[in-house]
């Protein structure tokens, strides 16, 4: 294991930021931190940058204890949100302001700088300031400066979330293939589920300072573990055990030996329909989403979602049947209790 | 993509050292530490020692100070004198200042840029040229009075309310424009919309916005009143004030247990106005949204030439007191022989010049380490817990609420008495530069604290993760960043330290003087022309600093001109 947090805990006052997290990145991996604001992802993020102090637990690298090194002596690269480039350093400055800490020379700086800017694909900016720049290539210069110095461990504290939606495709996608060309370990932050799934090998789902999953991102969108995990990878329809041994008793073959309390929950696009007279469920509302229909039915185990790609079958006030396979329903913990009491 | 180099890496550094004694942090100690010795030494030590001088009577401590002070009728009339000239002040400058105000941030004329200049001319000379100004225009051989033949009693309360007034005025117009300029055009347009008159819109959107400003500026204005010392000094005559009280005790009478009394009695009114003057403002900022839209007045005849009016009058009398100094101080012999020379720039007092270039290297050196110790302290409190940087904040703040006279007071009793080795301090330049930056601390460290907000965390940190210590980062990241707030904090230093009188006139010795305290030697001698002379050279060593501060800044600013919000 590369890099290891063992039961990291931090609290602010009587609010307990993390609570005994532990996570591991592999050599190469890229691990998305994903949860809710305020679910103590960026204060993992800063603990393992050294930003922030541990009141508790252990990170290691490569077996050696992080704890006593400050963050300038970690070796790591960083990513902000606010892009953070030091305004008063021109474009070419900032890349090699690491390599000059580090007492390289000058002429090896530039060549690094221009390889770098070759790489985040803005080879003429060197010269610029960073005010000069828009916000998509001042994040490609803040990613530059980052692994410029060769780092360690590669953080991103929500690299994307300032840039506007085309931008911040284009990036992810570069994000990813540097990452992948340097195998760099990467550990990102992130609210958005959709940057999680097409980035991360593995996802470390976080909820009021705990990891709630972790798992490669097929796992978690496919096999949630809880409701919270089911509810904030993407839509679903959870039912009650009671609802669905009532009305799709099949499904129940599946479910989970012990005493918990389960909810049913099957994803939107693996419910089939199909128009029948006398159907058990009615379309209520169907949104036309260009490439995917999404209908909203009414039947007796309660109202449901589904998604069709292409043309829909049926329209609003039409009776359907409905199939789920047994494979399409994951039992998930019912965590919703637990979400509501504790402040967020 | 693979040719990114791999370079050797060393291994894994573990620190040798404890996280406590990290290296940094014996740096961020340090950067908190030394101004901090220094605010404990050169503040709120001399203050501890004034308030205990007013207490010893004989070899002991008790209230009989107080007692006699309190029984004594010159000591009531004086605070009645200083209470009334204040809240006149304080009535005339709030006044004149939101008309002033108004105009140039609600109305639509040209020329403004003349008023905001001619504005500010009283902050840049010493506080006693307005009295100066006023004696040769309304005095007995004024030019007024003499063209009039009318002889007007100007020395005593009217020439003192005049002369306090148009040095309280441009602080009066920058703190009700700060709250002027804040309103949103969004709102007027609204009240537009639903038909409110541009009356209305005055009194139920303008005035309420700008009540916080307003009671702002009063209590500025009013400290500064009761404090000034230089233009009661030279036109207050007969009427006695709190501040000529404390110099004619500790000068004229050697009293300085009485000195002591009478400045915390004078402390008292200056602590509570200071203290209500910062909740005020933070009332004000709470009340700040984002997102707003400049207002952008449009012409509208009857009210903008009628406040462009009334502001040029205003103007013109400013321009009139400072200038006929000006003038005064090329007249041959004033009032009788008006032609041209240059002879009361020959001082005849003795140093003659010296003290203009002490003044000069002392504003200089507190300009310097002033400007230093700040920008360490901003530093390091960044990276001390709240709970340790808040207490150090208000101390630093504290300075603003004591009157010079009661600082300079505390400094000759705790620097001329041979107690300590602090003794060394006395009679030397250095000690006028440390007390002219604690003076004026407030406002500097004030300043140098907007700019460290403003400065994101991300930059430090994202420095700190490529490797750099505090030093290296104080150097490249955050010095930069903060640079106009650092050159705005020198010049700041280096004028208020050009002009200030009332903090200096007790540590001035025969050997070492600063210049306003030879302007009123000079004045006192009945060489009113040579002190005219005299405030002009410092005048124009002052607007020399100006100048330089603004093409400081224009260069700062075209450098920086492309960049962006980061």
């Amino acid at each position: 294991m590369y890099l290891t947090v063992r039961d990291a805990t931090k609290t602010y006052g009587t609010f307990t930021a993390l609570d005994r997290v532990s996570i591991e990145i592999e050599k190469g991996e890229f691990v998305c931190l994903l949860g809710p604001s305020g679910c103590g992802k960026t204060t993992l993020l800063r603990l393992i940058a050294g930003l922030t102090d541990l009141d508790g637990g252990e990170i290691t690298l490569e077996g050696a204890t992080l704890s006593d090194l400050p963050a300038r002596k970690r070796d790591f690269g960083i990513v902000f949100q606010s892009y953070s480039l030091f305004p008063n350093m021109s474009v070419a400055e900032n890349i090699g302001y690491g390599l000059k800490i580090r007492g390289i020379s000058a002429k090896e700086i530039a060549a690094r700088v221009t390889e770098l800017l070759e790489l985040v694909k803005l080879p003429q900016m060197a010269d610029k300031l960073p005010g000069q720049l828009s916000g998509g290539q001042q994040q490609r210069i803040a990613l530059a400066r980052a692994i410029a110095v060769d780092p360690r461990v590669l953080l991103l504290d929500e690299p994307l979330s300032a840039l506007d939606a085309k931008v911040r495709a284009t990036l992810r996608d570069e994000i990813r293939q540097v990452q992948r060309s340097l195998e760099i370990p990467t550990l990102m932050v992130t609210h958005d589920q959709e940057e999680a799934l097409a980035l991360a090998d593995k996802i470390i789902c976080m909820n009021h300072g705990i990891v709630v999953q972790a798992g490669t991102p097929e796992d978690l969108y496919h096999r949630p573990a809880t409701r919270f995990v089911a509810e904030f990878m993407g839509s679903s329809n959870l039912l009650a055990t009671e609802e669905v041994a009532r009305h799709f008793p099949d499904l129940l073959a599946t479910y989970p030996a012990d005493k918990k309390a389960y909810l049913a929950c099957i994803r939107p696009e693996q419910i089939a329909i199909k128009p029948a007279e006398n159907g058990v469920a009615t379309v209520q509302n169907i949104s036309f989403l260009g490439n995917l229909q999404r209908l909203e039915l009414d039947c007796p185990a309660g109202p449901l979602l589904v998604e069709i790609h292409g043309r829909s079958p049926c329209r609003t006030g039409d009776s359907v049947e409905l199939s789920i396979s047994t494979e399409a329903c994951t039992w998930v913990l019912d965590d919703a209790e637990q979400t509501e009491t504790t402040p967020a | 993509m693979s040719s990114i180099g791999q370079t050797t890496r060393p291994p894994l550094q573990r620190s040798p050292l404890r996280r406590s004694l990290d290296g940094d942090r014996l740096l961020t100690l340090a950067c908190v530490g030394l101004p901090l010795i220094g605010l404990i030494l050169f503040f709120a030590y001399p203050m501890v020692i004034v308030f205990l001088r007013s207490i010893t009577v004989g070899d002991s401590y008790g209230i009989g100070n107080y007692t006699e002070v309190l029984g004594s009728a010159g000591f009531w009339r004086a605070t009645r004198h200083s209470l009334t000239m204040g809240g006149a002040t304080t009535v005339l400058s709030v006044f004149l200042g939101f008309i002033i105000a108004q105009g140039l941030y609600r109305c639509a004329f040209r020329g403004k840029w003349l008023i905001r200049s001619i504005i500010v001319l009283p902050l840049l000379a010493p506080s006693l040229v307005q009295a100066l100004g006023l004696i040769f225009l309304l005095g007995r051989n004024g030019v007024i009075s003499r063209a009039l033949g009318v002889e007007i009693e100007i020395y005593g309360f009217w020439g003192l309310l005049i002369a306090n007034t148009l040095y309280a005025l441009p602080q009066a117009v920058m703190i009700i424009g700060a709250a002027l300029v804040l309103l949103d055009a969004r709102t007027y347009e609204a009240a537009e919309v639903m038909g409110a008159s541009p009356w209305r819109q005055f009194r139920d959107l303008t005035l309420p916005a700008a009540r916080f400003g307003i009671l702002n500026a009063a209590f500025v204005c009013f400290t500064i009143t009761i404090t000034d010392f230089g233009n009661a000094a030279v036109i207050g005559g007969d009427y006695s004030v709190l501040a000529t009280e404390i110099y004619s005790q500790v000068v004229g009478q050697r009293n300085f247990n009485m000195g002591a009394v009478v400045g915390i009695m004078l402390l008292l009114p200056t602590v509570i106005s200071y203290s209500i003057e910062r909740q005020a403002m933070k009332r004000q900022q709470a009340g700040q949204s984002t997102g707003q839209v400049a207002y952008q007045p449009s012409f509208a005849p009857l009210r903008d030439i009628t406040m462009a009016a009334v502001s040029l009058v205003i103007c013109a009398g400013i321009v009139a007191v400072i200038g006929i100094v000006v003038y005064a101080s090329f007249v041959t012999l004033w009032p009788y022989n008006m032609s041209l020379s240059f002879k009361h720039y020959n001082i005849t007092l003795a140093g003659g010049y010296s003290s203009l270039w002490m003044t000069i290297v002392v504003s200089l050196a507190a300009a310097v380490g002033g400007t230093v110790a700040v920008f360490l302290l901003g530093l390091g409190l960044r990276r001390l817990p709240q709970a340790i940087a808040q207490p150090i904040q208000i101390l630093a703040a504290m300075p603003a609420a004591v009157p010079g006279m009661v600082l300079g007071l505390a400094y000759i009793l705790t620097f001329n008495s041979t107690a300590t080795p602090l003794y060394l301090l006395y009679g030397t330049a250095a000690l006028i530069a440390i007390v002219n930056f604690y003076h004026y601390h407030t406002q500097g460290f004030l300043t140098v604290m907007t700019g460290f907000r403003q400065l994101p965390p991300a930059l430090e940190e994202a420095a700190g993760s490529l490797g750099a210590g505090l030093g290296r980062t104080a150097r490249d990241i955050v010095a930069p960043f903060i640079a106009p707030m650092l050159v705005s904090v020198f010049f700041f230093l280096f004028m208020r330290s050009m002009v200030t009188l009332s903090a200096v006139v007790f540590l001035t010795t025969p050997k070492l003087s600063v210049a306003a305290v030879t302007i009123m030697r000079l004045d006192d001698a009945g060489l009113t022309s040579q002190a005219a002379a005299f405030s002009t050279c410092v005048m124009a060593v002052v607007c020399v600093a100006v100048l330089s501060m603004k093409v400081t800044m224009a260069l700062m600013g075209r450098r920086s001109r492309s960049k962006g919000a980061v």
